[in-house]
């Protein structure tokens, strides 16, 4: 076809047409019609001349020609527009109100249930506005799954700001905010959003979702901080006093994760976790305590993750013996013990004894941080986004180019009491060996 | 292992079985003495004798008639339709006979049918259809299709141990553009989906060539994360597989080069809205060659055939909604 419709003035396009496949350009030989003329689908418009043949075009809709854009002898490329055609009633009535369907009529008009016969007959070679064009937008009509995680979780959509076309909420819109709030039940287990459900921080100012941000109001000004806040401001501030902090970063192909946690529908988080445990393994030095002068190397690996707990902080629920349990079972592990801790049944023994913590606040975005130390322990790691960079690749040949790979930055803050910087770069580059060799 | 292309693949899967068990006996015309129009089982005749490798007459219903009585007999024989359009005159004793023959009279019938199938090289409307529908329709037909060259072997071989008659939807666009690793010996691959690629923004739901289609036209869509499901088998159905990439990604894309109008997709689509409604967060969107014959003009096939960007299109506005 040689028309297109423009979406905003209900013209349609002509276009010098594709006479063969070799045929470039074409030449305008002759107008048939001025602007202002009626025209009639199928009628010629113009005659044209190619280096392969000469031919008539036939106007692709009926309609009143508005312009003429093409003088006679003029060569242009082919699918360069030549003229345009008002088309009068439907289409044009219909740009105009999808131009300004801003201000949204009272009832939405739904498409026309036009009788099957003419969809059959235009829809044969679908035109690609044909399909999801047709789905608009109900006012505030909701798809299956999005009614179903609201009622799940006791969602009012009607507050819902939606990123979907004419500001439909969709599943992620929804998704968001069940993640973000930390409430309840949490995402059920085969939606594993990209990896963050065990997130430890929240941002602050809170992004502005009307759910949020009516949580966030409720910590009005100049009340004292809570408990929990008090407890972790000074554990933190203890750890920066007393540990010499020290942060080292590398580089990761998360491909392979990405591949393999798709997969077992689990979160990247448990095979960062897993990669950890078995680079603990290697430099057992920084599974570890230091109190004052003794240092101590744990025979086993007890990981502490940072969970979230909304707005009222963080803990670290540690999982003991995790050098024994494969990336199911840490993703299990990982899900029991963050939906414990934001159910606040969190026992004493859950949260001592860990030997190394892992800390995951990549949700929103963020690429680097500068984690705390956990005190005794020697070392945190950091697991931030996943980002598609464009990154060099070099095949078996020892040929370079270039290729888009999930990326993500891990961030070790270690204690230079305890450790120097080598053994920290060592024992990153064997977490990013051990997650860019998964076996796919 | 060894890299093999889909049509290497094909040939490996027949020569193995051909080998393994002296039941195994192939029929078709001129796959004999000339090797097979796409040169499939070319040398054949020279190692297994043309009492194994027969040359039929210009006659489907002779050939899957033949098929099915050797079949009944305990063959396993394998039918070679030149090209798949020519099976509508082997209908009758494929769907009426062999598809019926266990519900009437509980006889086995392990016939596999392999029919080169599809368009994209200006074969025209006689020589580029996609006729698995008609046979995901009868009762008693299993319909298999695959993508890779490694599935395509192995699907063979589960096709020919499997007791019912199988139709074998191979793509002859992919007979040599399709490359890959290949392992050796005989081995069967289980008629399930296959996850090509996971993803968990959208899922695009394909078999055959139209899986190759929809990997590339959802390379690189704005960062979305979008799944591709090879169903490799059309009958039996993975349901299983399809209503689980459903629950995960929630938008759904559904690909056939076959003709729209009751095609494999559209099975798919009425399983999603019975039983995936509750996971869908827009509507089933289908991508198919309209209801016409497939036309001769390679810029016309071109047009008609769901290529790479109408794809991409599709995913686009489905992704925004």
């Amino acid at each position: 076809m040689s028309s297109s419709p423009t979406e905003t003035t209900g013209l349609v396009d002509v276009t010098m047409p594709q006479m063969g496949v070799s045929v470039a350009e074409g030449t305008l030989v002759a107008w048939r019609v001025g602007v202002g003329d009626p025209i009639g689908a199928e009628q010629t418009i113009c005659e044209i001349s190619t280096d392969k043949i000469d031919t008539e075009v036939p106007a692709p809709v009926s309609g009143v020609v508005a312009e003429i854009l093409v003088e006679v002898d003029e060569t242009v490329e082919v699918g360069v527009v030549m003229a345009r055609i008002a088309v009068e009633g439907g289409n044009g009535a219909a740009a105009e109100v999808s131009a300004q369907s801003g201000a949204a009529p009272a009832v939405p008009a739904p498409a026309a249930p036009a009788d099957p016969s003419a969809v059959a007959e235009s829809g044969a070679v679908a035109e690609p506005a044909d399909g999801p064009a047709r789905m608009h937008p109900p006012g505030r009509r909701y798809s299956p799954v999005v009614s179903r995680i609201a009622a799940e979780h006791g969602i009012d959509l009607s507050a819902v700001a939606g990123t979907g076309r004419g500001g439909r909420v969709r599943k992620q819109d929804v998704l968001a905010l069940v993640n973000g709030d930390g409430a309840g039940n949490g995402a059920s287990a085969g939606e594993d959003p990209p990896m963050h459900i065990e997130s430890p921080y929240r941002p602050d100012p809170v992004p502005a979702t009307p759910v949020a941000a009516a949580t966030a109001a409720a910590a009005a000004d100049g009340e004292g901080l809570s408990r929990m806040r008090r407890q972790i401001g000074a554990h933190m501030k203890r750890s920066l006093d007393t540990a010499a902090t020290c942060t080292t970063w590398i580089e990761a192909d998360m491909s392979r994760v990405e591949a393999a946690r798709a997969k077992l529908r689990v979160t990247a988080l448990a095979f960062v976790a897993r990669a950890t445990i078995d680079a603990l393994r290697e430099h057992p030095a920084l599974n570890a305590w230091l109190d004052g002068d003794a240092y101590t190397q744990v025979p086993e690996i007890n990981l502490g993750i940072a969970v979230s707990l909304g707005d009222d902080g963080l803990i670290v629920p540690v999982i003991h013996r995790a050098h024994e349990l494969s990336v199911e079972g840490l993703a299990a592990r990982i899900r029991e013990i963050a939906k414990r801790a934001r159910a606040r049944q969190l026992t004493a023994d859950d949260v001592q004894g860990g030997t190394f913590t892992i800390t995951n606040p990549g949700q929103y975005g963020s690429i680097m941080a500068t984690p705390i130390i956990n005190l005794p322990q020697v070392g945190i790691l950091d697991l931030e986004a996943v980002v598609k960079r464009p990154v060099v690749v070099t095949d078996g040949d020892g040929n370079d180019s270039i290729a888009i790979r999930p990326m993500t930055i891990l961030g070790l803050s270690w204690d230079h009491r305890a450790l120097d910087g080598a053994l920290s770069a060592q024992f990153l580059a064997t977490v990013k060996r051990r997650l860019e060799g998964l076996a796919g | 292992m060894a890299v093999m292309t889909y049509l290497q693949a094909i040939s490996s899967a027949l020569r193995d079985e051909l080998r393994a068990d002296e039941r195994v006996l192939l029929m078709g015309e001129d796959i004999g003495v000339f090797g097979g129009a796409f040169k499939v089982t070319d040398g054949f005749a020279a190692e297994f004798g043309t009492d194994r490798v027969m040359d039929t007459p210009l006659a489907e219903s002779a050939i899957i008639g033949c098929a099915v009585g050797a079949a009944v007999v305990g063959m396993r024989p394998v039918c070679e339709m030149q090209f798949s359009d020519f099976i509508s005159c082997g209908f009758d004793q494929l769907v009426n006979v062999a598809g019926k023959m266990h519900y009437r009279q509980d006889l086995a019938v392990p016939l596999v049918v392999r029919l080169p199938s599809g368009g994209g090289f200006s074969g025209g409307p006689f020589h580029s259809q996609n006729p698995e529908a008609l046979f995901m329709h009868s009762p008693g037909i299993k319909v298999v299709a695959p993508s890779t060259a490694a599935d395509a072997k192995g699907l063979l071989h589960a096709a020919i141990h499997d007791p019912n008659p199988v139709c074998f939807m191979e793509h002859k666009h992919l007979y040599r553009r399709v490359k890959g690793e290949v392992a050796d010996g005989i081995y069967e691959t289980p008629f399930t989906a296959r996850v090509a690629r996971a993803g968990s923004d959208m899922v695009v739901i394909a078999y055959g060539a139209m899986v190759d289609v929809a990997l590339k036209a959802t390379e690189d869509l704005e960062g979305a994360s979008v799944e591709v499901l090879d169903l490799r088998s059309l009958v039996p159905l993975d349901e299983d597989a399809i209503l689980d990439s459903v629950a995960r990604c929630s938008k759904v894309v559904i690909v056939d080069e076959a003709n729209m109008t009751c095609a494999a997709g559209a099975q798919v689509a009425a399983l999603i809205a019975e039983h995936g409604f509750e996971d869908l967060d827009g509507p089933v969107v289908r991508v198919a060659t309209p209801d016409v014959p497939i036309p001769f003009s390679p810029p016309l096939e071109q047009a008609v055939l769901p290529g790479i960007d109408r794809v991409r299109e599709a995913c686009r506005e489905l992704l925004a909604y």
